[in-house]
């Protein structure tokens, strides 16, 4: 039997046919955050590794914990900063979208959409670039 | 105590594992959908693979990323120890090298989920069709090669190794 299907997918009447449900999938405002949100974290994430910026390092095996960047201690095991590259990452990245929300609709709306897939995309290349040590040993 | 300290990390590696299994079906699932849609008649595996209400998806990727990452980062403590020491002194470099990236993704990965979410529940919304496309294949993409490369790494040392 050839039964029809209705398309789960974007392109159907039926999902388009319901509005966001949700308040938050509703609010102008939550969409400008998660879009200056999807914005500034992949270029502050590429910032923070490329200049060596951790909000934190952590000394993994004392459990020790140093505000900002700190050189690894002689007998204390290597230092971590990807925790503290992405803390940061993700804080700057949410005060920038919430300072987008005090901005009005119509400055915001300019924002282009593409960016938020292509900005990540993109800190893909330096990053990938910046462990070329590994790569050529 | 109940099970010894390379058990209970091992634990926490399984259900990292797990968790990014679920993850990796729910976006595989929900990319296929959307790079793909399915507009007549259900056909064989594929298509029926593909034929899944993708937006009812949305939700669940987010909290399983979270979850996948915050797994993930409790169990790299250990792994920059006891892990990638014996790598290195290995000399698999290219395969730290991976996991080095694998964690850059990760982190570019977290931070398109708030916006992925929103246009996930404004599927109605026309103008978000692109985006909505690129975020989900980006999103499957980073997940199928951080979920391949730990699957990598583990085979070259586990814990308990």
């Amino acid at each position: 039997m050839n039964t029809t299907i209705t398309t789960p997918t974007t392109s159907t009447a039926s999902p388009r046919a319901r509005a966001a449900t949700s308040s938050l999938a509703a609010s102008a405002k939550f969409k400008t955050f998660a879009v200056v949100f999807g914005i500034s974290v992949p270029v502050m994430y590429f910032l923070c590794e490329w200049f060596n910026l951790p909000l934190f390092t952590f000394h993994p095996a004392t459990n020790r914990v140093e505000f900002w960047w700190a050189p690894a201690r002689s007998g204390e095991g290597p230092t971590m900063y990807w925790y503290g590259w992405t803390v940061l990452s993700l804080l700057v990245g949410s005060v920038f979208g919430l300072l987008a929300t005090l901005l009005p609709e119509s400055v915001t709306r300019k924002i282009p959409l593409s960016l938020i897939w292509l900005l990540p995309v993109l800190a893909l290349i330096p990053l990938a670039y910046s462990l070329m040590p590994f790569w050529t040993k | 105590m109940l099970i010894s300290v390379n058990t209970f990390w091992t634990i926490l590696l399984i259900v990292h594992g797990l968790l990014a299994i679920a993850l990796l079906g729910a976006l595989t699932h929900q990319a296929m959908a959307v790079l793909m849609p399915v507009r007549q008649s259900a056909g064989g595996f594929v298509t029926r693979f593909r034929a899944v209400p993708a937006a009812g998806y949305a939700t669940a990727v987010c909290v399983l990323w979270i979850l996948t990452f915050l797994m993930g980062a409790w169990i790299y403590t250990k792994y920059r120890i006891y892990v990638r020491i014996p790598i290195e002194q290995a000399g698999y470099w290219k395969t730290q090298g991976f996991f080095e990236l694998k964690e850059h993704a990760a982190t570019l990965g977290l931070g398109l989920l708030p916006i992925y979410w929103y246009i996930w529940k404004n599927v109605h919304d026309p103008e978000y069709d692109g985006v909505r496309k690129s975020i989900t294949a980006l999103l499957a993409f980073i997940c199928w090669f951080n979920f391949l490369v730990g699957h990598v790494l583990n085979n070259v040392r586990g814990f308990g190794s």
